[in-house]
């Protein structure tokens, strides 16, 4: 009995050490999505920083992809969000006007902020008070990938810079010999496996609808009815039906990668700069990479990707700023995303990456930033927007009326923003 | 009888024989297909889970190859079982089956215990109670998820496996289940219980409960799907691996950029060997229940 006894006390007091020990630690929280790769590799950033900041926990709230946004809105109810936040860019403007998140200027390292190129401080910033609440590492991009072999086989005329790319008629025709060339099971992928519940539709075709001549809001007056229903719109959605209708489209059923699976069923993708790595390592020199048609009087292409903020809650912002700084300037950090062609956000990442350089192969995509790329929406109301205009092309793509669709969106975005009372100060810039 | 008399006898015995010799060939060959078709998702996971190329098993998908595999493979399964970290797949795969047995458990006792109370209880209102049990079952998860999410968060169950079994313990549509099945047996065996000095509990621990077994193992295989592939709820409720199912860390392998389905299939395969054991074991129950049911009409 004693011995037992004694034994409890020795193992008690060594617990209380070890839970002193850990008390002493200051403990931020991180939440981010991403795939197996990247959650490794955020998780040996954490160990790096640990081993630097031995008072510091990182501790990190994984969610995933498809549940993001329901995570942090149960994380918001709860009131426990994290110190650390990913987000897509995009929602950033929500966020910040619903009060989630902190100007991040203060926190970061200058260096870095310094570093952030045109597209990465646009993707970051709030326009409203024009104050930086976010930075990534990396922004994004979409291009039309080819396949050479098939391309000089309907004798393609092949764009060398963006203001060189394919216009609407050259591309349409090209869908169509494509389709009836042999080995050519789909003329084009355009990444429809990636669903309704990711932002693929509104990010990779809303610029379709910008080149035609129209967008989903109008950007000054913030009102989608007349803007997103007109008939530039309906004519955009209409050509997209038909591309589908043709079978010229890689069906969702079909997955993410009839470009370069084997056989390659599928000519061209309109794929983003992460498909890169996957389909050069499999097509070799038989991958050609365009920027996406003009199917108007310009181009347009998309920006933005999942950047880090620091939210109002945080009772660590500076360790916060801190990590934030950490994570973009670690080098092995970097190493991984340029294997994974991340697309530079930094300008120092950029020189690192002889892919996006000057006459790299992905030389184009990045030229497509300083050109044509069109942020989308930068306003409270965008969940909306993006839900709205996805099921309008989810429903279009199955067979919907484009004008029907259309103005079904255009409705939903504007009673949303009318339930909100414009989302002041937004409405009353009017 | 003659020769003649008798060959003709015996091909009027064998015609109709000969017949029902072709119908049950035709009957066999068309369960077989239908077994195929049921059994194909299940064989194409398997066999998807053994090739090492995840483009591979897309391109693959569309043909018979989809069922083949020329260099079957364990390498997706040891990337699954090595994943460290946040993604320790054995982790998930403990947590997942604590959740299981706990929650079926307790929903076991919990649920039964109710529906004894209320086909057998001597208290008034029990058809209200019942009424409002079975009412409550048309209230899908979804609409009082994130009202449960602030409730939980405010009773400080976070991050916890408890609040990831309790709030589904009770289910208006398992005590039902037992409601019915209890209503049905005779009132006799109560009275008797008494007469012979048991206690209300006694009757339904000793008697009623034994004789229940096709609505436990009902209800055990109905719960434990539901726990088992619950994916929302753990993600609302829980900010890292220490409770997380392993739902969750299959979701891991659909990324926004790329699906990893190679090992995602592996994933699946390893996630659906205990619900397969669980149903095999109760599986003879299980069946007897839904004959019974029926029988009784």
């Amino acid at each position: 009995m004693g011995k037992r006894l004694l034994w409890s006390l020795v193992l008690s007091s060594a617990l209380s050490a070890i839970g002193a020990q850990a008390a002493e630690k200051t403990a931020i929280q991180v939440m981010h999505q991403g795939d197996p790769g990247f959650v490794a590799a955020y998780g040996k950033v954490a160990e790096r920083f640990e081993a630097a900041n031995p008072d510091v926990d990182v501790q990190f709230i994984y969610a995933p992809h498809d549940a993001y946004n329901e995570k942090f809105s149960a994380a918001v109810m709860a009131k426990q969000l994290p110190d650390v936040m990913e987000l897509d860019a995009p929602f950033l403007a929500n966020y910040v006007w619903s009060g989630y998140l902190q100007p991040i200027k203060p926190l970061i390292d200058k260096d870095l902020l310094d570093d952030m190129t045109e597209s990465n401080i646009a993707q970051g910033t709030y326009p409203i008070d024009k104050d930086l609440y976010a930075i990534g590492l990396t922004d994004s991009s979409v291009v039309l990938y080819g396949n050479k072999k098939y391309l000089e086989a309907i004798g393609a005329r092949i764009p060398k810079s963006v203001d060189d790319a394919w216009t609407r008629e050259e591309f349409e025709g090209y869908l169509e010999k494509l389709s009836k060339l042999d080995g050519v099971k789909w003329p084009i992928d355009t990444f429809r496996g990636y669903g309704i519940k990711t932002e693929w539709i509104t990010y990779a075709y809303g610029p379709i609808l910008q080149s035609a001549g129209c967008d989903l809001i109008d950007r000054k007056a913030w009102k989608s009815e007349g803007t997103l229903d007109s008939d530039t719109c309906v004519d955009a959605l209409a050509m997209m039906q038909k591309w589908v209708k043709n079978g010229w489209v890689v069906p969702q059923s079909a997955g993410t990668n009839q470009f370069f699976a084997q056989g390659n069923p599928a000519a061209l993708a309109l794929g983003g700069h992460w498909v890169y790595a996957e389909a050069a390592a499999t097509m070799k020199d038989d991958i050609v990479v365009l920027p996406l048609p003009k199917f108007g009087a310009k181009g347009a292409s998309p920006d933005g990707t999942w950047i880090w903020a620091i939210t109002k809650t945080s009772a660590h912002p500076d360790i916060s700023g801190k990590f934030i700084s950490f994570l973009l300037k670690d080098k092995e950090f970097r190493t991984y995303v340029a294997s994974q062609s991340g697309y530079p956000g930094l300008k120092s990442f950029a020189a690192e990456s002889p892919l996006y350089a000057a006459g790299g192969p992905m030389a184009i995509a990045f030229e497509q930033a300083s050109k044509t790329a069109v942020a989308r929406p930068p306003h409270p109301a965008y969940p909306t927007i993006t839900s709205a205009f996805m099921q309008a092309v989810d429903e279009v793509f199955n067979g919907g009326d484009p004008k029907e669709a259309l103005t079904s969106a255009a409705k939903k975005i504007d009673q949303d923003i009318e339930d909100n009372d414009g989302y002041p100060p937004f409405g009353e810039e009017q | 009888m003659s020769d003649i008399a008798l060959s003709i006898a015996q091909a009027r015995t064998t015609r109709p024989r000969s017949a029902a010799t072709v119908l049950r060939i035709i009957q066999t060959i068309c369960i077989f297909i239908i077994a195929l078709v049921i059994v194909s998702p299940l064989l194409l996971l398997v066999v998807a889970s053994l090739k090492d190329d995840r483009f591979q098993i897309l391109a693959d998908m569309g043909s018979f190859r989809a069922f083949w595999v020329s260099n079957p493979t364990l390498s997706n399964y040891a990337e699954v079982g090595h994943l460290s970290g946040e993604l320790a797949f054995g982790r998930y795969l403990i947590n997942s089956l604590i959740i299981l047995v706990t929650t079926v458990c307790s929903g076991l006792i919990v649920n039964s215990m109710a529906a004894f109370v209320l086909a057998w209880g001597s208290f008034k209102g029990r058809a209200v109670i019942l009424s409002i049990v079975i009412a409550l079952y048309v209230i899908p998860q979804e609409s009082i998820i994130m009202p449960l999410v602030i409730m939980v968060s405010r009773a400080g169950m976070s991050d916890t496996f408890a609040v990831q079994i309790v709030p589904w313990v009770a289910s208006p549509l398992y005590i039902f289940l037992f409601y019915q099945f209890f209503a049905q047996l005779p009132k006799e065996l109560l009275e008797a219980a008494e007469i012979d000095g048991a206690s209300f509990f006694r009757a339904y621990r000793s008697i009623f409960l034994p004789l229940s077994l096709p609505a436990l193992a009902t209800v055990s295989i109905l719960m434990g799907i539901e726990t088992w592939n619950q994916y929302l709820w753990p993600i609302l409720v829980t900010q890292t691996d220490y409770a997380r199912p392993i739902a969750v860390a299959i979701a891991t392998f659909f990324g926004q950029d790329s699906i990893y389905w190679d090992r995602a299939m592996a994933a699946s395969v390893l996630m659906m060997i205990p619900i397969l054991g669980l149903y095999l074991a109760f599986q003879r129950w299980f069946v007897s229940s839904f004959i019974g049911s029926a029988v009784k009409g």
